[in-house]
């Protein structure tokens, strides 16, 4: 009884930053019940965030631990994670709290969401069982589904009706596929068991075995928006609110992709049956997502297919399976978070200030507010890769990771499709800086809204210019981490 | 610290016009010109201290930047590079007086052309490929915004091309670079330089082709020119002078730098190819010149038609036909500077550039008259002009090689003849059209950014040696090294 409760004891010590982030999100959505004023609530996030900040730093994160009796998993892996996740609801409570298509139905409970889907995004990176995983998936799914709607008009609601239909067919799918897997490695369920009762399969058992992998690879695929899985991607980033549709575009596509790690990982022996299906999804995502952002005047749509398009970049460091490409994915994994983040600050300024989502609203924005036009580029290149930004670092490290697999295929594709994403994001600057605006009076947003705007430009530029410390720590927890 | 000044200056002219409020126009104007002023004396300084004999990399500086990747921040100036970044503090100078004339937002103008300049001087500083690549791109950006926000006619399409065709190229290079990083885990050019030979002529073909579409869209090579045009013709007057003057540099600098040393296999392979593609750039370029009746498309064609002298010469792998293309690209630079300018100064006055509008100015404007009659006869390869030399450098080395696209090819000095003469006789001959008879003649300003490429037109064509001392000894070495068995 007494190991039990030191476990248990230790469990909790190591998942500290977790645990303050499920309390806190509760105690806000209490406080936003009883008190009147939203501030309160608002400052409660964010006394949560710091503390959970705090705790995560302090938690040792060089060796790996089991937790509550193997459910979960805290490595340098789930670290990167778990500060990405923070990193995510962070920065988009700091667009939350000004964003005027919730401020009609402001309530605190808004806030308390972000901080639940904060926990689930952590616990899917962490997930080391297969129950666990689908527990932290749903997490995630259902407060989603009720932040899409948050807008409270009929193409939120339908937004969120679309994405809980598409989302419950894609968990039972995986849940389908998760009980043939445990039906077929005799009851495991725990990563570290499945990797073994994987291994053990013979030749035939492993070939059916590809059909449970499909099944609980497509849940993911779905979370991630990979192609052919992606077609809610843009209608519900359009309805939407855009701190919602920002949150949805990075992390549950981080912690999707920690999760695959995690799966494909304890499934190993089954890589080689699955990597082609891959390998052909990851061009095909990115293709599908670039050339569809071409013809889009929405600024919310335009950027879901980006999102499809970078997820396919990402999917490059996962199709080649090499240490070095999971370091390309991560690296390019925070960059994402920095310069799409960046831009949906951006997006939120503009389109309150307008109450337009089309690609006009940003007419002549260099005009009107200098350094929101200038934030927004920087972003931009970044994201179409343009050294010496962050995003160029990323992209040349999953260049080379698919060059070293000697995957040329992938790597040529990926260059094309840089330069076909080239296109629409110069477009977007295209307008701010050569078109005269609509209207002419000064773009004043509010300061939450430029404290997210100047952390994610400046991490952009800085991070693009020295990146040797994002790169030694990330490629120490690639190094750590064995497939 | 002597190469980081001249990325250091125009960097703290940046910040100081951004500083600057937005009204202090002449204040921005002088930190600007004080930036590319320094720049200046500071090149000329290097060309004094440098060493041409040795034909060795000079006053190189080597810091770790990204040690995970093995990036160096590593600069140094050899004789394939002197050359040109002389050329470039010289035009931005040059253009940043002929600047005087941007009559809105200058603040961001100038910020945005101090940028352009630490891209240009850094791309022809850097010995590190990876290094090389960043000032490679820095140059777009800037270079976007110029010819986007004060060019004219069709400046946001033509921003809009260049800045996608030449991206589309440019990560192509990145392809080689990720491909050559792979391979050899580093990104010293001199160090690749040693290591790259020795791979498979399979995968030198390879990367020499990865690299080629990035050069060939800057040179640019037909038919990789038709951003070209438009950009020169829609960008303003300074803008086009460092367009012409500098960035298509860039792309012949890149075969000098990268492609020829690091895959001699590659360039031998190729080099028949290259023959007919300067072949066609010379006599395509002339032709469509010649058919243009609009005075800045014009100047903008010829320089397609003259940068294929730096094809051809570079194609004959020979020490003649390629100092021949290197002293080419420097005497383009000055040479197509003065015409873009003077086509400025006409356009400043009459707000037309269509050839048939004017007429008998020459009485009108005889300093004018008299000068752009001295840059079109350099232009047509006047002997004793400098033009004359280097492309008479490029047939020489290249003759004894390519017997037929050379011989083809002086069909387009010809044709450059014919459309230059035809410039002067509808600009300053005939009868002199009313419209223009109050029209002022060139001012002081005007013609001190003019004179200066005059007196090194008039130098070099006389005593080429100047130039050619400089760059030889690393000509010489770079054909040794390619030639090694």
């Amino acid at each position: 009884m007494s190991l039990m409760s030191l476990m248990l004891g230790e469990s909790l010590r190591l998942w500290l930053p977790e645990l303050l982030l499920s309390v806190g999100a509760m105690a806000v959505l209490l406080t936003s019940a009883f008190a009147k004023r939203s501030a309160a609530a608002t400052v409660m996030t964010w006394l949560v965030l710091a503390g959970c900040a705090v705790s995560l730093w302090a938690v040792p994160a060089t060796a790996s631990h089991s937790l509550f009796f193997g459910l979960i998993v805290v490595d340098p892996l789930a670290m990167v994670f778990r500060w990405l996740a923070l990193g995510v609801v962070a920065l988009v409570a700091l667009m939350a709290t000004n964003s005027s298509d919730v401020a009609r139905a402001w309530r605190g409970d808004y806030l308390s969401l972000f901080l639940f889907v904060g926990v689930g995004l952590m616990l899917m990176a962490e997930a080391n069982h297969l129950l666990m995983a689908y527990l932290a998936m749903e997490l995630v799914s259902l407060t989603s589904y009720v932040l899409v709607a948050f807008s409270r008009d009929a193409r939120s609601s339908e937004a969120a009706l679309k994405y809980l239909l598409f989302g419950a067919l894609s968990s039972g799918i995986m849940l389908f596929g998760m009980s043939l897997l445990f039906g077929m490695t005799g009851g495991a369920l725990a990563f570290p068991a499945l990797q073994e009762a994987v291994g053990r399969l013979t030749h035939q058992q492993t070939q059916a075995c590809v059909v449970p992998v499909a099944l609980v690879v497509t849940g993911l695929a779905f979370k991630i928006s990979m192609v052919p899985f992606h077609m809610w991607t843009p209608d519900v980033y359009e309805g939407a609110p855009v701190p919602v549709t920002a949150m949805l575009s990075v992390g549950p596509k981080a912690a999707g992709l920690a999760l695959l790690l995690r799966i494909t990982g304890a499934l190993s022996p089954m890589w080689p049956a699955v990597a082609p299906v891959f390998f052909v999804l990851t061009i095909v995502t990115m293709t599908l997502g670039n050339v569809a952002a071409l013809v889009q005047q929405n600024v919310k749509r335009l950027l879901a297919y980006s999102t499809i398009g970078q997820v396919g970049y990402l999917l490059i460091g996962f199709s080649v399976h090499t240490s070095i490409g999971v370091e390309g994915m991560l690296v390019y994994l925070v960059a994402y978070l920095f310069m799409n983040l960046g831009a949906f600050a951006c997006v939120v300024a503009v389109c309150n200030d307008a109450q337009d989502e089309s690609l006009d609203a940003f007419r002549g924005l260099a005009r009107r507010a200098p350094g929101w036009a200038l934030g927004l580029a920087v972003c931009l290149l970044s994201l179409a890769g343009l050294p010496p930004l962050v995003g160029f670092i990323g992209k040349f490290l999953l260049f080379g990771a698919a060059l070293q697999a000697s995957q040329v295929v992938l790597a040529v594709a990926a260059v094309l499709n840089s330069a076909i994403a080239l296109y629409y994001y110069v477009n977007i600057i295209r307008q701010m800086y050569l078109l005269e605006p609509r209207r002419a009076e000064a773009l004043h947003p509010a300061l939450s809204l430029r404290v997210a705007l100047g952390v994610c430009g400046l991490a952009t530029v800085g991070l693009g210019l020295f990146p040797s410390g994002l790169l030694a720590w990330l490629s120490r927890v690639a190094a750590a981490n064995l497939l | 610290m002597v190469l980081s000044g001249f990325l250091i200056i125009p960097l703290v002219g940046m910040v100081v016009i951004l500083l600057l409020p937005k009204r202090a126009v002449s204040s921005i104007r002088m930190a600007a010109l004080l930036a590319t002023t320094l720049v200046l004396v500071r090149s000329l300084h290097l060309l004094l201290a440098f060493q041409p004999q040795t034909g060795l990399l000079q006053f190189e500086e080597r810091v770790s930047w990204i040690p995970q990747l093995r990036v160096f921040y590593h600069l140094g100036v050899d004789g394939l590079s002197i050359a040109m970044v002389v050329l470039t503090a010289l035009l931005a100078f040059l253009a940043c007086l002929a600047s005087w004339s941007i009559a809105e937002r200058q603040k961001e103008y100038f910020i945005l052309y101090l940028l352009l300049e630490i891209g240009m001087l850094g791309t022809f500083l850097a010995q590190d490929l990876f290094l090389f690549y960043v000032f490679w791109e820095i140059v777009l950006v800037p270079m976007y915004f110029l010819i986007g926000i004060w060019g004219g006619g069709r400046r946001e399409y033509s921003a809009f091309k260049f800045f996608v065709y030449t991206l589309a190229g440019s990560l192509a290079m990145l392809l080689g670079i990720v491909a050559l990083y792979v391979q050899t885990q580093t990104f010293d050019i001199p160090e690749l330089a040693k290591l790259a030979p020795s791979f498979a002529p399979g995968l030198q073909h390879l990367l020499f082709l990865a690299f080629f579409f990035g050069f060939a869209i800057k040179v640019p090579i037909v038919p990789f020119h038709t951003w070209l045009p438009d950009a020169h013709v829609d960008a303003p007057t300074p803008i086009s002078v460092l367009l012409a003057g500098v960035l298509l540099k860039m792309g012949g600098y890149g075969f000098f730098r990268i492609s020829y040393p690091l895959f001699p296999e590659g360039a031998q392979w190729f080099a028949g190819a290259m023959a007919w593609l300067g072949m066609i750039n010379i006599v395509y370029g002339a032709f469509v010149a010649m058919a243009q009746t609009d005075f800045k498309r014009l100047v903008a064609y010829s320089s397609v038609s003259h940068m294929g002298f730096v094809l051809l010469g570079l194609a004959s792998l020979t020490p003649t036909g390629m100092n021949g293309a290197l002293l080419q690209m420097f005497n383009h630079g000055t040479i197509t500077a003065g015409l873009f300018l003077l086509v400025g100064v006409l356009y400043d006055r009459t707000h037309t550039r269509d050839l048939t509008a004017f007429g008998g100015l020459g009485v009108r404007l005889p300093v004018y008259a008299g000068v752009l009659t001295f840059f079109s006869l350099a232009a047509l390869g006047l002997p004793g002009l400098s033009g004359f030399v280097s492309e008479f450098l490029s047939f020489v080395g290249t003759f004894g090689v390519w017997r037929w696209q050379t011989g083809i090819s002086v069909l387009g000095i010809v044709v450059t003849a014919g459309y230059m003469l035809m410039v002067l006789q509808r600009v300053l001959l005939g009868p002199l059209n009313e419209q223009w008879k109050a029209l002022p003649d060139i001012t002081h300003r005007e013609l001190t950014t003019l004179v200066p490429l005059l007196v090194i037109i008039l130098a070099v064509g006389i005593w080429p040696l100047a130039v050619l001392h400089l760059q030889d000894p690393s000509i010489q070495a770079l054909v040794r090294h390619m030639f090694v068995p």
